[in-house]
């Protein structure tokens, strides 16, 4: 599949690798657990983003043109039809308590939509974990329901809890750590989903699947402080 | 017990190794040292790995006691630095005796200087790394810049042989700072006007962190920032936002981001954007590809020749 395969630099360490055909993050998965089984010493990291691969080298042990035909010549016999078998779902609880869902009632002002029918439809649909980045164990998930887009807020907040969760143009975001941030905030999880202490801090990846159901805020305290 | 007492932490002064590899996929930046050239160098002049963990000291440094003997290196921007009230050169080994106090006081020249030790410090480790990282307290003395009252224990290792950091590696830092640079992925997306000033001087300004360097001067606009979509970035990427004045992310950036990129600092000269100065001129000059790949190679044979540091390890 070599010629579906462009490879461009980003700079003097980084690959971004794209793949002609339309495939989803889910197939993205599969080319990176193969790059990364062969363990190529000079490459450091691989990011998945929506549509590419981001590859960091270190160009002290490597140039682009020979890591580039590496990689190439390790992907020239893979097959697109590629079936990832390690698609996985999670399923997040999500407290809508206006107490802590800080813009839910101006989001439904916005929209001119009941909060009601705001949570059913936010919690209805299946998301996707296009891209993890921006902040530590930041989860951006594709598939908001079309009637829920809105812009990011335009003053940001300055702090946002740990485990909020917010939507944002057209995708929602789960802030595992504290931090400033533009998103308009719908929900809290108390789950910790990423772990400074743990290897891997975060277990959710690109490409797997995110559902959410619904807690009242006494399920909410419960599971937070379990 | 083997330690060192922070009698005054001064601006900004945290530890910081290069070992944190491969967690940016989990949106945790490598961290590690802005400046790696003058990391490298004082880690040299104590005779430990290039990797290894040293105090990085930004623009007002920290008063240090000394509870055992062991020996320093610093190398990096020129500090008013005294040793028991002598002073101090830099970029040479030092020996000291416990007792002794490090008074390392105001930035000269450039922004930051390493101080290494030939002790190795007895810290946890944190995604094999001690590099500070303070968005979520990992690394160094609970993930936060040193404090006064701050101890540092150490575990001691033999004696090292003192050296000085040759002539050629010595940095000048200087008010025009130009710095070379690769088109970016999104260079193609700037207007015309915007190509006529992206070489022209651009003043560094003081809302810089270790996450990014801030330049202003010349407002620079693309095309359809719209179509922009989020993409992978690093410690040298340039971004530009909205607002027209460039960011150079730096050692504690994300590792994505949705502005587009205008180019990509080469990498033997990260190091000296680290070191410019707010209020200081930096240049840009567009390189290849190819001939930030021959700079590379030109520094690893030099590091290797010289001082018998193979930067590819």
């Amino acid at each position: 599949m070599t010629d579906k395969i462009n490879i461009i630099p980003s700079g003097d360490s980084i690959l971004i690798i794209r793949i002609s055909d339309k495939v989803s993050s889910h197939q993205l998965n599969s080319i990176v657990d193969k790059i990364s089984s062969a363990n190529i010493s000079e490459v450091e990291d691989i990011l998945i983003l929506k549509d590419h691969i981001g590859l960091f080298y270190n160009p002290y042990k490597t140039t682009y043109k020979k890591i580039k035909s590496k990689i190439n010549s390790l992907l020239s016999d893979i097959s697109i039809s590629l079936r990832s078998n390690k698609k996985r779902n999670w399923k997040i609880p999500i407290c809508y308590n206006s107490e802590l869902a800080l813009d839910i009632e101006n989001i439904s002002k916005t929209l001119k939509i009941d909060t009601k029918e705001f949570i059913k439809k936010h919690k209805e649909s299946s998301y996707i974990v296009d891209m993890i980045g921006f902040l530590p164990g930041f989860l951006y998930l594709g598939g908001l329901n079309d009637s829920l887009i809105l812009p990011r807020k335009k003053v940001p907040r300055k702090i946002i809890p740990k485990g909020s969760i917010g939507i944002a143009e057209k995708q929602t975001g789960i802030y595992n750590i504290e931090s400033p941030g533009g998103w308009n905030i719908i929900g809290r999880t108390p789950l910790e989903l990423f772990d400074k202490k743990s290897e891997p801090p975060l277990e959710i990846r690109q490409g797997d699947t995110i559902t959410f159901y619904e807690v009242d805020i006494n399920e909410f305290n419960r599971i937070n402080n379990l | 017990m083997n330690n060192i007492k922070i009698l005054r932490a001064g601006l900004y002064t945290t530890v910081q190794d290069m070992r944190r590899i491969g967690y940016k996929r989990y949106g945790i930046p490598d961290s590690g040292p802005m400046d790696e050239y003058s990391h490298v160098l004082a880690n040299w002049l104590v005779g430990k790995n290039y990797l290894s963990e040293t105090l990085e000291i930004n623009y007002y440094g920290p008063k240090i006691k000394f509870n055992f003997d062991t020996t320093i290196g610093l190398s990096g921007a020129n500090f008013d630095t005294h040793l028991n009230d002598k002073k101090l050169e830099i970029n040479k080994s030092v020996k000291i005796k416990s007792g002794d106090i490090l008074d390392i006081g105001m930035c000269l020249d450039g922004g930051r200087i390493y101080l290494s030790f030939s002790a190795k410090m007895k810290l946890e480790k944190s995604f094999n790394s001690l590099s500070t990282y303070d968005k979520i307290k990992i690394g160094g003395i609970n993930g936060k810049k040193l404090t006064k009252n701050d101890s540092i224990d150490f575990i001691k290792s033999k004696e090292v042989i003192l050296r000085n950091i040759p002539e050629s590696f010595k940095r000048k830092y200087q008010e025009v700072s130009t710095i070379r640079v690769i088109k970016g992925v999104n260079y193609n997306m700037i207007n015309e006007n915007s190509i006529k000033k992206v070489v022209k001087e651009f003043k560094v300004s003081s809302e810089s962190d270790r996450m990014g360097i801030r330049i202003k001067g010349n407002k620079l606009k693309v095309l359809n920032q719209n179509s922009i979509e989020s993409t992978i970035v690093s410690k040298g990427t340039i971004q530009l936002p909205p607002g027209g004045d460039p960011i150079i992310l730096m050692s504690d950036s994300q590792s994505t981001g949705g502005y587009p990129i205008l180019a990509n600092v080469a990498r033997v000269d990260i190091s000296k954007v680290s070191q410019i100065k707010p209020e200081s001129i930096l240049k840009f000059k567009f390189i290849s590809l190819e001939e930030s790949e021959s700079l590379i190679n030109f520094e690893k044979r030099k590091f290797k020749s010289k001082l018998g540091i193979d930067l590819s390890s």
